[in-house]
């Protein structure tokens, strides 16, 4: 029984820190030009005008947060909430714009496009859905998941 | 788990998601705010802004003008849909430059476009950007007479203007 509980340690741990590091190497480009990211934003052609640069100034230091968070291990069931949301956001929109036939740049880990990463769409709704599995996982893990700790002491 | 005990992780979720937005919404607005080329909040994000020249003047053209240009020889149209879609039919004076090829294109067709002309861009769909991106390209090079044909593929088709099937000799050996 230890050893499930250590595998499903290392699991969790294994997830936040993918995710973790995933969320804060996005957000650094980001960060770093917020006009291009905004652009990226607009190309998406979901939001209305009002709120692209108040997202392209708010969203990128929110992925930084969440990854620090994740990998810190703080603020866990919050923060896990959030990326997942996130995640199915990001997976909405791409789809969207794959079925409409938009054949907009990601945006996903880098603000401009710089002419070397122009996959197709349906590439980035293919890795966006991988990207979700460490986070069901661990949203599984924060709200459904039995407490693990308290057995463990029990053995 | 009981229900009660997820219900109180919600809240605790929903509590520290609260808390987590408003960190990051200060850190973005304060960084922003201290950057010497900060983002305005709220800006016009409407084509009829996005493409305006820097002088202020409108980049787009009408269908009319348009038809002009393509029928007195006076523009180089310019298509920024894929090779395929090219291929499948366009605008008879176009020639083929899709955007995410446009390195790639741009060489071959530059020779093309005299000095003195215009040059018209185009794709498809009332939220097609690659026109424009393609414009903008097109300036930000040093070319200053250059159009937008907003929804252009549709509106001349519609409009029962000339169109071509096929590629041209320069774009084939892309394609």
């Amino acid at each position: 029984m230890i050893n499930k509980y250590v595998k499903d340690g290392i699991m969790v741990v294994g997830s936040r820190l993918i995710l973790g590091v995933l969320f804060i190497y996005a957000s650094i480009d980001k960060i770093i030009q917020p006009a291009d990211f905004a652009e990226a934003v607009y190309n998406y052609q979901i939001l209305p005008g009002f709120l692209i640069n108040l997202t392209a100034v708010i969203l990128p230091w929110l992925e930084l947060i969440l990854g620090l968070l994740l990998i810190i291990g703080l603020f866990q069931e919050g923060s896990v909430l959030i990326v997942t949301g996130l995640l199915v956001v990001f997976l909405g929109a791409m789809i969207f714009n794959l079925a409409r036939g938009l054949g907009v740049y990601c945006g996903c880990f880098s603000a401009t496009m710089d002419g070397t990463d122009n996959a197709p769409m349906a590439w980035y709704v293919f890795r966006d859905g991988l990207f979700l599995l460490p986070a069901f996982y661990l949203f599984h893990h924060a709200f459904l998941g039995k407490k693990r700790t308290a057995k463990v002491y029990d053995q | 788990m009981a229900a009660a005990q997820i219900i109180k992780k919600i809240w605790q979720a929903v509590r520290q998601s609260a808390v987590i937005i408003i960190l990051a919404a200060t850190a973005g607005l304060l960084i922003n705010q201290a950057r010497s080329n900060s983002l305005p909040l709220v800006a016009d994000w409407t084509l009829k802004v996005r493409l305006a020249s820097d002088s202020g003047e409108s980049m787009v053209i009408s269908i009319e003008e348009a038809k002009d240009l393509c029928s007195n020889k006076g523009a180089v149209f310019l298509d920024a849909r894929s090779p395929e879609d090219y291929a499948r039919g366009h605008i008879r004076c176009a020639e083929n430059i899709p955007w995410q090829a446009f390195d790639e294109y741009i060489e071959r067709v530059w020779d093309k476009i005299p000095e003195d002309a215009w040059v018209v861009t185009y794709c498809d769909g009332e939220t097609c950007s690659l026109s424009e991106d393609l414009a903008k390209e097109l300036v930000s090079m040093g070319y200053e007479k250059v159009k937008v044909l907003l929804n252009g593929w549709t509106r001349w088709r519609e409009a029962g203007l000339p169109v071509e099937k096929g590629v041209k000799q320069h774009s084939r050996q892309l394609v």
